[in-house]
């Protein structure tokens, strides 16, 4: 072979060899585009920057929920080397054996990759730590942000936080592992609003997740919007005035302002401290309230139905008067109760016979009794079947027996039975004396206290209410959702009321029911309610609203084995309402009825001693008072 | 010779001077690229593997001044000399070497490290083109082809004793300026073949495999013979090719380091875990062991760089990330990417279109070398030139085809790219040398005097 012939062979080489290296880069690089999302999933961390949860005041602006911010003392197990360890271990005043134990912990879980080594820094240390930090390189803080509550109670309402569940991390693509976000109370129905909208920033790691800067200089980051704050219908106040009251009992107080449909006060009993179930002492405690048989996680408001008792005539009497098969002027006698056959509804001793306004006055049980007949066996209708549906109807339409739609999680939406349920248990042609005890509310009714409020509100407002609801305004724009505008009326002619409310406002004044009860100076409508319970003593229920006219608060309360309703019910309502009205919140006229309330235990020993929140949480930096 | 000197610069092959510039400079970006952190981003910070690199472009700057203002004659002079002394530098590195990354190839200067092997191929080359050089010496004669083989076989051999596989390797090369020189190219020819025959073993079985060479050489026969020696060349192929088929396993399991079996199973796509059961059911003149396990025997660990780097590159796409903007560069996924996995950089920042025209000029380059090497007028500056240029394409097609994931992974740099002073000092000086012998040809009147 000639040698500048070899010359040719050196080059063919080349060039074979320059053919197959670039085919391969285009395989690689072209064809092969997988490579390309593993770099992606390789080499660079998502970030996601958490944006600041909105906040909840009160009705007046007073700070209800905030946020803090948590800092964890974070470090790298494998960076730390000569450190002055005395002097960090005075600062975060733990001893150098603990120290030690912590870092061997987290080199046990990953060398190379930062562990918490002090969750939670107390204010004092962590303010201390900001001023050696730098001289500790392996050590960092980490900024996180927790939820904190002004408020002591109302923990139903505001609900919790809780960690995001695998099941709902599959549904909804914006929580990712780890995540918070509202599993209760308003923290979940207001999710939306208050979670804002996460920022993200695309950091380049290295083979350690070490930080290596921003990915193509930031193009693909984003800055996170903060949540919306949210304006309860609350009033802090009387929130904290009703759980006050109903310190050693089990019950619910709901309020509402009847012209809007406002929750003004949403009390349960037993409650808890909303600050338990945030920070390191969550877990312990949420697990403690969940395994206490006093049930103090159990929302009462809205989730237990009582039979409404007596408060229940209110609706009857509305009813059959729209029916017209009652007039404010038909009287029925009362001698001991109400008697057929062998059937007998017992009654208190009081005069007789009563019209209506006085059989709401006296709470008379025969009245109802031959109202309820009357209304079922209305020949208007074919069979007591077809009036029972109608009288359902009637009932729906205050609310009773569905949901109110409340803009909280987990709503019961009480008892209202079917007239199937009657036939399986009278047979197919049962009787208007087979459902008698319906007509003073007892048997197979249940309202939760939210729907026996909702009762009294459409009372209040002359025949119509809007949607409970405990936010006033979302965000900046202070928008109210469109379905609390909407006016639900009920089946009842305007005309009827004047009459229920007449015999109301009677019940707080000498001679009504709960005669003993009545604030000086205030026209409170009300009707008493005593649920028999077959499990123990009545439970004191009550209804009322004030004032009488153009009124400001409709209230249901509940006491729990309280016995009759004017025994610790009437009197809890009625310092409510005057607590509510009166400018000076800090005195009250019925001075006796309140040391009554406060100083009576109705749970014997088991009274609620509620988990404590942790020692370490700090008061809110944030001023305490917002604009409304 | 002092009065032509102010000619000489001007007959220095600029465009080669140029190229070399520009690759040396790239390289040095790409090693900013994949050796800068977050915390290390100063250009010139000694503390980091890219500051250094400026250091030592710096002094290769004024190695190259010293090197051109040498009288050409030097070199051609102190070739054996140069040798020698690379020679003992091995021979004293055996024993008292700093053993880095399992060789124990470096000599501790400070908080420097000098790696001797790097210069051998450049006394080597040296040695070579003297001795070929040398008057009325050709390559040819049972004598002078044992002297050649044994000026490359000697610090083959040496830097194989450090460990140094990879550096050892490199020596293959000079086999291709024996080519030019007159070895015959059908030795080229049946080193391909054995190779290709060893890959062919390890992936399919051994009797099959003798089994189609057979069926071969019998075809070839069969048409082909009516020459007269048909018989035995094809009976000297079947049998030579059937007993290298069946002492693969034992090159294989045996004479090959574990972590080399790997590298090669990887490249080849083999499942390590299952290699060796598989073979073990075949037959085979060597015994292998069915449950030999490695510490570290799966295929992920050893597939990783490689696994890395593919991903590098591929992650570029067309037009790549950008400088210093690659996502598995600057997150230092890709082990050694600042030496020998450079390459890996150039793919991901970018892309398809820089590294085809990376690899374009690059082979342009090495062209360039070929073709000056070719139009020397003596003896040792035509082998010199083939020696540098075969050198360098050498360390570019293993250094290149590594990081491609088509050749096993084998530790050597990318000249001129890769970080390195030993290999930058080194393959600069081979470089310079040369033009410094190109760009006095014109004053040599003939090889033969």
């Amino acid at each position: 072979m000639e040698k500048s012939s070899k010359l040719l062979v050196f080059f063919i080489v080349l060039t074979v060899i320059g053919v197959i290296f670039i085919t391969r880069l285009f395989f690689l690089q072209i064809v092969d585009t997988s490579n390309y999302y593993k770099a992606l999933a390789y080499g660079s961390n998502e970030i996601t920057i958490y944006p600041a949860r909105g906040t909840i005041v009160d009705r007046y602006g007073k700070l209800l929920v905030y946020n803090d911010a948590v800092y964890d003392l974070m470090a790298v197990p494998q960076k730390i080397k000569n450190i002055d360890k005395l002097r960090l271990c005075n600062v975060l005043q733990i001893d150098t054996n603990e120290f030690n134990q912590r870092i061997k912990k987290a080199s046990k879980y990953n060398t190379r990759e930062a562990s918490i080594i002090y969750k939670s820094l107390p204010f004092n240390i962590y303010s201390q730590l900001q001023e050696i930090i730098y001289e500790y390189p392996a050590f960092f803080i980490e900024t996180k942000i927790d939820r904190r509550y002004n408020i002591n109670g109302a923990a139903h309402l505001l609900g919790y936080m809780g960690e995001v569940s695998e099941k709902q991390l599959q549904v909804e693509k914006y929580y990712k592992p780890g995540d918070i976000k509202g599993v209760s109370g308003m923290e979940k129905s207001y999710e939306l609003y208050l979670r804002g909208i996460k920022g993200k920033k695309i950091v380049l790691v290295d083979k350690f997740s070490k930080q290596q800067g921003s990915f193509a200089g930031g193009k693909f980051d984003s800055l996170p919007t903060a949540g919306q704050n949210l304006i309860a219908s609350i009033d802090l106040n009387l929130q904290e005035y009703g759980e006050q009251l109903m310190k050693n009992k089990f019950g619910s107080i709901v309020a509402i302002e009847p012209a809007t449909g406002e929750v003004l006060a949403i009390v349960n009993s037993p409650n808890y401290d909303p600050n338990v179930l945030v920070g390191q002492s969550r877990n312990r405690n949420f697990s403690a309230l969940l395994l206490d048989p006093r049930k103090p996680l159990f929302n009462r408001a809205l989730k237990a139905p009582y039979p409404p008792g007596s408060t229940f005539k209110t609706v009857q009497a509305l009813i059959g008067l729209q029916e017209g098969v009652l007039t404010p002027d038909t009287k029925y006698p009362c001698h001991g109760g109400y008697h057929m056959g062998s059937l007998t509804v017992g009654c208190h001793p009081h005069a007789s016979p009563l019209d209506l306004e006085h059989s709401i006055q006296q709470s008379c049980n025969a009245y109802y009794c031959f109202v309820y007949r009357s209304i079922l066996d209305n020949p208007a209708y074919n069979s007591v079947q077809d009036a029972y549906l109608k009288w359902t109807q009637y009932l729906n339409s205050f609310g009773i027996g569905i949901k109110t739609e409340i803009d909280l999680p987990e709503e019961s939406p009480g008892i209202v039975k079917k007239t199937q349920y009657f036939e399986r248990v009278f047979g197919k042609n049962w009787r208007s004396s087979n459902v008698i005890s319906l007509s003073i509310g007892q048997g197979e009714i249940g309202l939760t206290p939210l729907q026996m409020v909702n009762v009294a509100t459409v009372i209040a407002n002359r025949g119509y209410y809007y949607t409970p609801h405990v936010v006033k305004a979302i965000g900046d724009e202070k928008i109210l959702l469109e379905q609390y505008k909407i006016k639900h009326k009920a089946m009842i002619n305007i005309a009827y009321y004047d009459s229920v409310i007449a015999g109301m406002a009677r019940v707080c004044k000498p001679g009504g029911t709960a005669g003993r009860t009545g604030i000086e100076g205030i026209t409170i409508c009300a009707k008493t309610g005593t649920a028999q319970n077959p499990h123990g003593a009545h439970h004191s229920i009550f209804i009322a609203f004030a004032p009488r006219d153009n009124p400001k608060i409709a209230i249901a309360v509940v006491v729990e084995n309280g016995g009759y309703g004017a025994e610790y019910a009437g009197p809890i309502a009625n310092l409510m309402i005057e607590r509510y009205l009166a400018t000076d919140k800090t005195i009250t006229s019925r001075k006796d009825m309140l040391d009554r309330m406060l100083n009576s235990n109705l749970v014997g020993s088991s009274v609620y001693d509620a988990p404590k929140p942790d020692s370490t949480l700090r008061k809110p930096l944030l001023p305490l008072t917002a604009k409304p | 010779m002092n009065y032509n000197r102010p000619e000489e610069t001007i007959r220095i092959d600029w465009l080669t001077v140029i190229i070399y510039i520009l690759i040396v400079s790239f390289g040095a970006m790409n090693i900013y690229s994949a050796n800068s952190t977050i915390d290390h981003t100063f250009v010139f910070d000694l503390s980091m593997e890219y500051g250094k690199q400026f250091l030592w472009i710096g002094v290769t700057a004024i190695i190259v001044f010293l090197i051109l203002i040498v009288d050409p004659k030097f070199f051609n002079f102190s070739g054996y000399g140069i040798y020698v002394i690379v020679i003992v530098m091995l021979l004293v590195l055996l024993g008292t070497g700093v053993i880095n990354k399992g060789a124990q190839a470096w000599f501790k200067i400070g908080s420097f490290k000098l790696q001797p092997s790097e210069f051998a191929k450049y006394a080597t080359s040296l040695a070579l083109a003297k001795f070929l050089g040398t008057f009325d010496v050709k390559f040819a004669g049972k004598k002078n082809i044992a002297i050649c083989f044994g000026i490359i076989l000697l610090p083959m051999a040496l830097t194989l004793a450090q460990n140094d596989t990879g550096s050892a390797l490199v020596f293959v090369s000079f086999f291709l300026v024996l080519y030019r020189e007159g070895f015959s190219g059908w030795y080229l020819v049946i080193g391909l073949y054995l190779a290709t025959l060893f890959v062919f073993t390890i992936l399919f079985p051994s009797l099959y495999l003798i089994l189609v060479i057979l069926i071969i050489c019998a075809t070839v026969f069969y048409f082909f013979k009516k020459y007269n020696q048909m018989l035995w060349l094809t009976l000297i192929v079947f049998f030579s090719s059937a007993i290298f088929i069946l002492s693969v396993d034992f090159i294989f399991a045996k004479l090959l380091q574990p972590h080399q079996q790997q590298r090669i199973l990887v490249t080849l796509n083999q499942d390590v875990a299952e290699y060796y059961p598989r073979k073990a059911k075949e037959f085979s003149l060597f015994k292998i062991d069915a449950n030999r396990k490695d510490k570290k025997a799966s295929k992920r660990d050893y597939s990783y760089n490689v696994r890395q780097s593919k991903i590098s590159i591929g992650a570029g796409q067309w037009f790549g990330n950008g400088f210093n903007n690659g996502t598995q560069t600057k997150a230092q996924l890709v082990p050694e990417q600042h030496t020998d996995f450079i390459f890996c950089t150039v793919g991901e920042e970018y892309g398809f279109v820089g590294s085809t025209t990376f690899v374009l000029v690059y082979l342009f380059f090495i062209g360039r070398l070929y073709y000056m090497a070719e139009r020397q007028k003596n003896d040792f500056a035509r082998v010199y030139g083939y020696c540098t240029a075969s050198v360098i394409f050498f360390h570019f097609f293993v250094n290149v085809g590594m990081a491609l994931g088509v050749l096993p992974v084998i530790g050597i740099p990318l000249p001129f790219m890769s970080y390195g002073g030993s290999s930058l000092f080194s393959f600069s000086m081979m470089l310079f040398t040369f033009l410094k012998l190109d760009a006095n040809r014109v004053n040599e009147v003939s090889s033969v005097y």
